[in-house]
């Protein structure tokens, strides 16, 4: 059993060393591009922070693989192999950082024979780091994280994304469901622009709940072992297992609120990332 | 003649730091709930505790002034804003967050005189954020000049709204039908900081291009508004006609395009006046 810590401190640097040039990129006029939809959209920073983490990890690790968002976009098969894999979002937050909205996260991944081993959120506004590795704990900043253990949904902040999908179907489907999230009633419904910085408030007990259709493995993989490690549970939005290349997540606190979740569910398909 | 109002500014500024730490404080501690008006509008011990230290500083300071502030309009105060000097106060902006520890809660200070807004301060205690402006003088976060967004194409926008604290259907369906026709347009996304301080602070700053909401309440926006104009932002009713403090609603956008453009999609819906008689809280 080989021992990945060596590897999560390179993450951890790596992690910190692009966060610091996301903030400053941030501040420099953007070019945007669009790639799915009008509202996917991809600016150079993506690029170059992927590439950035990307070469200083080859060059590490030679014989590891890698998944990242520009690249998949780029046409590089999005895959999960046996062999050790970065699962690298570069900047997750893109529209965000687009407008200087100040939730923009840098998430870095990593799995082993498609165990998901440890991850690696580095919020770039705030320099907040989250770092967990499986059996070891999640930690904000040095500190340990704890899930919220309500089971009571009445008593539930519940976090969710709009999807890049905008159809009237697809927004129909979005709407139905957070309208019968929010009259069970709950606490209430909050929705800040970044995948991996929510899923990251639902591991230090922020909020209770997190759900989405259309993410990618991406955004999920590090954000899935800090909740794990934080007590909470990260499941598919059928209540099934979590499948990292499904597009669709729902992470809790706790089981109950999490089953609660799965419940009022309508599916919105986004495809695989893996076909 | 001295500059009564920068004084009195320097005063909020201080106080909000205050607050911003017994905030801090508290949220380290367990919290009790306590619920009024509805189970998702919540109050605690901090949120009455905060006010309560404004209130009493400023009177001894300001003895002459007025204040509106939410814990004493829930206590059975009038909410009548009049040409006396009025401290407008929200101890606690985003209570449901810090309940959660959710990282957006803000104390929010406006000031009126003869009815207009002065000044306004809006400190976001978690992320240390001081937002400040003075009418005539700018807007600042942290010292730094606050701008809004230049954008002006409504499809490359970012709109921050809430889903309010109201869970009567007929206006639960609004609130999604309007939310359903913004998406539509498309913009780049909707947010929801869960504080209206802050969602109108996010436009200061230019990180959102509007921010619109119904059932809100003069405290929750007093301050912000101040700050939004001083960015060089326009505040709206959400029907477009000018902003009213205590109509229970506001719009506040970068410029008058997209601000117009919002009011064409948002299905408005009334709310009982803050300074109605009677005055119960929804």
């Amino acid at each position: 059993m080989a021992d990945w810590s060596e590897c999560l401190d390179v993450a951890v640097d790596i992690a910190r060393r692009a966060g610091q040039m996301v903030s400053c990129a941030v501040q420099l006029e953007k070019r945007v591009s669009s790639k799915s939809t009008p509202t996917d959209l991809v600016t150079e920073a993506d690029h170059q922070v992927e590439e950035l983490i990307i070469s200083t990890l080859r060059e590490k690790y030679p014989t590891h693989r890698f998944i990242g968002e520009e690249s998949s976009a780029a046409g590089v098969k999005c895959e999960l192999t046996d062999s050790p894999t970065w699962i690298i979002d570069p900047i997750d937050g893109t529209c965000n950082f687009v407008h200087s909205f100040p939730m923009v996260a840098v998430s870095i991944g990593f799995a082993v024979r498609k165990e998901l081993e440890f991850g690696v959120i580095y919020h770039c506004f705030d320099g907040t780091l989250y770092t967990a590795r499986k059996g070891h704990g999640a930690f904000c900043n040095g500190v340990r994280l704890q899930v919220s253990k309500e089971k009571d949904v009445s008593k539930a902040l519940i976090l969710t994304e709009i999807g890049a999908k905008r159809d009237s179907a697809t927004l129909d489907i979005f709407l139905g469901n957070m309208k019968k999230i929010l009259s069970a009633p709950t606490h209430g419904v909050r929705i800040i622009g970044s995948s991996t910085l929510s899923l990251c408030q639902v591991a230090s007990g922020a909020a209770e709940a997190y759900y989405q259709y259309g993410l990618h493995c991406w955004d999920i993989a590090a954000a899935a072992v800090i909740i794990r490690e934080a007590g909470g549970c990260v499941m598919d939005t059928t209540g099934g297992p979590l499948d990292l290349m499904s597009r669709r997540v729902v992470a809790a606190g706790t089981r109950e609120i999490a089953e609660y979740v799965v419940k009022q569910l309508q599916p919105i398909n986004y495809g695989r990332d893996d076909l | 003649m001295p500059d009564l109002w920068q004084d009195a500014m320097d005063h909020a500024v201080t106080l909000a730091r205050k607050a911003g730490e017994i905030v801090r404080e508290a949220l380290q501690n367990d919290l009790k709930i306590m619920c009024k008006s509805s189970s998702v509008d919540l109050v605690t011990k901090t949120d009455q505790n905060v006010e309560q230290l404004i209130i009493t500083s400023v009177k001894e300071k300001f003895p002459e002034h007025s204040f509106i502030g939410e814990e004493s309009v829930a206590a059975g105060e009038p909410c009548v804003l009049t040409e006396n000097p009025t401290w407008i106060v929200d101890p606690v902006d985003g209570t449901t967050n810090f309940v959660h520890g959710y990282p957006f809660v803000a104390v929010s200070i406006g000031f009126a005189v003869n009815k207009t807004l002065e000044f306004g301060v809006v400190y976001s205690c978690i992320e240390d954020k001081m937002y400040t402006a003075r009418k005539g003088k700018g807007a600042f976060c942290n010292g730094q000049p606050l701008q809004v967004s230049d954008q002006k194409e409504i499809n490359q926008s970012i709109i921050a709204t809430e889903f309010g604290s109201n869970r009567d259907p007929e206006n639960v369906e609004k609130i999604f039908s309007s939310m359903r026709k913004i998406l539509c347009l498309p913009v780049h996304g909707i947010r929801g900081a869960g504080s209206a301080a802050i969602n109108m602070c996010l436009v200061a700053a230019g990180c959102v291009e509007a921010y619109y909401e119904i059932g809100i309440h003069c405290w929750d926006m007093a301050a912000g508004a101040v700050i939004v104009s001083e960015a060089g932002g326009v505040l709206l009713d959400v029907e477009g006609g000018p902003f009213d403090l205590m109509s229970r609603r506001v719009l506040a956008a970068n410029n008058k395009t997209i601000g117009e453009r919002i009011v064409q999609e948002v299905e408005a819906f009334p709310a009982v006046r803050d300074d109605a008689p009677v005055n119960p809280i929804k």
